[in-house]
C-alpha cells in the first residue's frame, strides 16, 4: 500500500501516465507476496525462511520498479527517507502478523508505529506524528503488553526449542491459504485501481497550488496551530463527541474488567443419571423443590421471600 | 499494510494478536488520510486522523477489557475456544 501510495504521489506530481505498471506485473507481484506471506504464517509444515526470502524478493522487485518509475522525475516529496520508512513499516507489519509470540508482535507493531510517524513527519504532519507516537506507542501498546503478560500461559523452563511454551493457538494459524488469497486479491485490485485511475483524478493533479498556500499559512502559524484552529472551527461537534466516546469507553472498560465471572468449567453439569431421573417432589408439599441427595426437608423448602 | 492487517485478522487465532491487526489497519488508513490531506492541501485528513486515534484508543481499551474477561472464563486466548458462539 505504501508503494502504491508513493506511485500515486508521483503520478499526481508529474501529471503524466507513461510507463505505468502492467497489470500482469501487479498480478505477479501480488501472487508472490501472497505465497511469501502464506509461507511466513505460523503453521505446521511451512518453512518460514523460504517465505521470508520470497517476500523480501517481492518487496525488492516492487521497490525496483517504483525506483525506475521515479527515475527522471524531480520530486521533492520522495526522498531516501520515504523508502526507508516504508520498508521498515512494511517489514514490521509483516512480522506483526507472522510472529508466533504475541509480545514480539506487539514490539514489531511499535516499530511499525515509529516508521509511520516518520512518514507523517515527511508529509509535514508533525503534530500527528507526535500524537501517534504518544498514543499508540505510549498508551495503547503498553496496555497490550500488559494484557499479554497478564494472560500469558506459564512457560516451560529449560526447553530451548523456538516454539517452546507456546499455546497451540499461537503456533498454528487458521486458514492461512484462503486468508492470503483474499488479502492479496484485495491488494492487487487496489493497486490496479490506483495505478489505472491515478491520472483521472483532477483534484489530485491540481494539488500543488493549494498546498503551497497552506504551507504559507503553516509557516505563519505552525501546523499544530492550524490543525487546532481547523478542529475548533469546523469539527467542533465531532471533537466533543470524541471526548464523550473516550469517557464512555473508559467507564465501560472499567466495568467490563471488574466483573467477577464464574468459570464455565466449574459450573454445575448434570450427569446422565441425573437427567434420566424424574423430577418429582419427594414429599407431599407441592411447593417443595426436587433436590437430590438429601432428605432434609429444609433444603427442599421453597424460599418464602 | 491494510491488506496485511486483514490477513492477520482472519488468520491469527490469538485474540490479542487479532486486535493488534485491527490497529495495523488503522495505521494504513491513517497514512492514507495524511497523504491525501497533504496532496489536496486541506486539513480535514489530519483532523480525521485525530478521530481515528480517538476511536482506536477507546476500541483498544474496551477490547482489552473484553479479552481479560474472556480469558478469565476459558483460561485460554484461543479464539476457537468460543466456537460455540457461532450457532
Amino acid at each position: 500500500m505504501l508503494g502504491a501510495l508513493s506511485t500515486l504521489q508521483l503520478l499526481a506530481d508529474a501529471g503524466s501516465q507513461d510507463e505505468l505498471l502492467k497489470p500482469l506485473t501487479i498480478l505477479f507481484l501480488c501472487l508472490a507476496g501472497g505465497i511469501g506471506t502464506f509461507l511466513l504464517l505460523p503453521g505446521r509444515k511451512t518453512s518460514p525462511k523460504m517465505g521470508g526470502v520470497v517476500l523480501a524478493v517481492t518487496l525488492l522487485s516492487l521497490a525496483m520498479i517504483l525506483f525506475r518509475l521515479t527515475a527522471g522525475r524531480a520530486s521533492s516529496e520522495v526522498g531516501p527517507y520515504f523508502w526507508i520508512f516504508s520498508a521498515i513499516a512494511l517489514v514490521g507489519a509483516a512480522r506483526v502478523i507472522t510472529h508466533p509470540r504475541p509480545v514480539y508482535s506487539a514490539l514489531y507493531f511499535v516499530l511499525t508505529v515509529f516508521a509511520s510517524a516518520g512518514l507523517f513527519i515527511l508529509m509535514y504532519a508533525e503534530f500527528m506524528a507526535a500524537a501517534l507516537v504518544l498514543i499508540y506507542a505510549g498508551a495503547i501498546l503498553i496496555t497490550y503488553v500488559f494484557v499479554i503478560m497478564l494472560a500469558a500461559s506459564a512457560q516451560t523452563v529449560g526447553d530451548r526449542s523456538p516454539l517452546a511454551g507456546l499455546a497451540e493457538c499461537d503456533t498454528v494459524s487458521r486458514e492461512p491459504f484462503m486468508a492470503c488469497c483474499v488479502g492479496f486479491a484485495l491488494m492487487g485490485v487496489l493497486l490496479f485501481v490506483i495505478f489505472d485511475k491515478a491520472d483521472q483524478m483532477p483534484p489530485l493533479a491540481a494539488a500543488p497550488a493549494p498546498s503551497a498556500s497552506t504551507s504559507e499559512s503553516e509557516a505563519a502559524h505552525g501546523s499544530t496551530q492550524s490543525i487546532g484552529i481547523y478542529l475548533f472551527d469546523n469539527q467542533i461537534v465531532n471533537l466533543e463527541l470524541s471526548g464523550l466516546i473516550l469517557t464512555v469507553s473508559m467507564v465501560g472498560a472499567i466495568v467490563i474488567a471488574r466483573r467477577r465471572v464464574v468459570g464455565i468449567d466449574q459450573r454445575f453439569e448434570p450427569s446422565s443419571e441425573m437427567i434420566s431421573a424424574t423430577a418429582t417432589p419427594v414429599n407431599d408439599d407441592p411447593r417443595s423443590i426436587p433436590v437430590y441427595g438429601t432428605t432434609d426437608p429444609s433444603q427442599k423448602a421453597y424460599p418464602e421471600n | 499494510m491494510f491488506a496485511i492487517g486483514v490477513i492477520g485478522f482472519v488468520t491469527r487465532r490469538n485474540m490479542i494478536v487479532i486486535f493488534l491487526c485491527t490497529e495495523l489497519m488503522f495505521q494504513g488508513v491513517a497514512i492514507n488520510l495524511i497523504a491525501f490531506s497533504r496532496f489536496t492541501g486541506n486539513l480535514a485528513g489530519q483532523a480525521f486522523v485525530i478521530f481515528v486515534l480517538v476511536i482506536a484508543a477507546s476500541e483498544a481499551s474496551l477490547a482489552l477489557g473484553l479479552v481479560i474477561l474472556l480469558f478469565r472464563q476459558k483460561n485460554t486466548l484461543d479464539a476457537d475456544a468460543w466456537r460455540d458462539l457461532k450457532w
